[in-house]
């Protein structure tokens, strides 16, 4: 069976391991642990004709200024950047981290997950926000791991992106934002 | 003649383990072991050129730590956690040859060979005792590819690691209690007054649910790994102040003595790594 490593980045507390846990036992937990060091999930994916099982690395999450241990990085087949729409810090920080991971693992497949999709009152994350990430070369969704919104498709478009060159996402970029 | 010397790539590793009874329980239903695994050529000087021959002879260290607490009544538990050990290290013995060829590249192999050895014991435990609800026992494992620490867990004994005098679990504890509240279903009060947090959600020979990770380590710091009968009477802060003043052996006398003098409700086993 095929096997790809997977990172999950992104700053602490934007939802990592809430997106896992709906993506691998459909559960989304109320309390907020941290992450110590890295936690490895998998799953089997199927993409056409193959079974793909996808080896989860939902890395620490750090502050801005740290940076994620390039060993941590090395090997990933596609990196997953989770961001927390209604925190402005964990969106600006997508394209210094991209350049952090980019020296460790090289240009593999990548999605931004822009979570927390639920808390449309609180959501900030703007057209303007969305389109500099896309003209930036991200592709981004929004993903909610408490409703389930967008968690199998970031995971799936990570899964095919991993056995093809990086296709048009099958999401669209998010155009929906809290009022 | 001139020498060269091997530079070394492995840190010197001070460990050591300990496992009481306890001041109240009869039995010590906990096992630990402590492992190295070595399959090398000490090349120790030379004056050969062939550095590609030098980095086959290079062979990675590995160091392995277990912790095991049995639950089930009378000698259940014990048999438990000495199944579960005891498997840990027979299957590991088997293949020292996989854990040997091991590098970062295939680490995704190691891991599962990893996670075969606890298994094993799994599933002996399932066949000695064929009846719903028979004995069980966490386990927490942490292989040691300096600097690298693999860690597979189930149930309620812990891991930690010490940096700088800070320190971190990096296990979570697998119980009812803990499931119930993450997932919103019950409050904490309520998980503790219904003694929620003493079922364990997921153990060998019970529910097999392994947590798998990886934490790197660093010069200088230090791994705990115990069964809750220390955490229950000694203090995170307690347990970093005893960890950062000794070497293994001394800490680990000092934590136990820590839970023995707060009652010792429990058994209590501590395993203290340090790397030098």
């Amino acid at each position: 069976m095929i096997q790809k490593k997977v990172c999950m980045v992104g700053v602490f507390a934007t939802g990592k391991t809430s997106l896992v846990q709906r993506f691998i036992h459909s559960l989304f937990s109320t309390k907020y642990h941290s992450t110590v060091g890295v936690k490895i999930d998998r799953k089997q994916v199927q993409v056409g004709t193959e079974q793909v099982n996808l080896l989860l690395w939902d890395i620490e999450g750090r502050t801005p200024e740290q940076e994620i241990p390039e060993s941590y990085l090395k090997g990933a087949h596609a990196v997953l950047y989770v961001a927390d729409g209604t925190r402005r810090e964990t969106v600006d920080q997508l394209f210094s981290l991209r350049g952090h991971v980019h020296s460790a693992a090289g240009d593999v497949p990548s999605i931004v997950a822009l979570n927390k999709h639920d808390l449309k009152d609180q959501w900030i994350v703007t057209p303007a926000d969305t389109a500099k990430l896309i003209t930036g070369g991200f592709h981004a969704l929004t993903t909610s791991a408490k409703s389930g919104e967008g968690v199998e498709d970031a995971f799936r478009w990570l899964a095919t992106a991993t056995l093809t060159a990086p296709p048009t996402p099958t999401v669209q970029p998010p155009v929906r934002h809290g009022n | 003649m001139g020498t060269e010397t091997l530079p070394s790539r492995i840190a010197r590793v001070d460990a050591y383990g300990l496992s009481h009874t306890g001041k109240v329980r009869t039995v010590n239903e906990d096992h630990f072991a402590i492992m190295t695994l070595q399959k090398a050529v000490q090349l120790r000087a030379t004056n050969l050129e062939d550095s590609a021959l030098l980095d086959r002879l290079r062979k990675p260290h590995v160091d392995i730590f277990v912790v095991a607490d049995g639950v089930g009544g009378g000698v259940g538990g014990k048999i438990a956690s000495g199944v579960a050990v005891k498997s840990v290290v027979e299957y590991l013995a088997e293949a020292v040859g996989c854990v040997q060829d091991f590098d970062v590249d295939r680490e995704t192999a190691f891991l599962e060979h990893l996670s075969q050895a606890v298994e094993r014991g799994h599933h002996r435990l399932k066949e000695m005792f064929q009846t719903q609800g028979g004995p069980a026992t966490t386990l927490t494992m942490v292989t040691l590819v300096w600097p690298r620490a693999y860690v597979i867990h189930l149930g309620d004994s812990r891991g930690y690691y010490m940096r700088r005098g800070s320190l971190r679990q990096f296990t979570r504890d697998q119980t009812m209690g803990d499931y119930l509240v993450d997932i919103g279903a019950v409050t904490e009060q309520h998980a503790e007054k219904a003694g929620l947090y003493n079922v364990l959600s997921s153990a060998v020979g019970g529910d097999f649910v392994p947590n798998v990770g990886v934490v790197d380590l660093a010069d200088g710091d230090a791994l705990l790994l115990c069964t809750d009968g220390l955490t229950k009477h000694v203090t995170d802060e307690r347990i970093a102040e005893i960890l950062g003043s000794r070497p293994a052996e001394a800490a680990v006398h000092a934590l136990v003595d820590a839970a023995l003098e707060d009652g010792g409700t429990d058994n209590v086993t501590v395993v203290v790594a340090k790397a030098e």
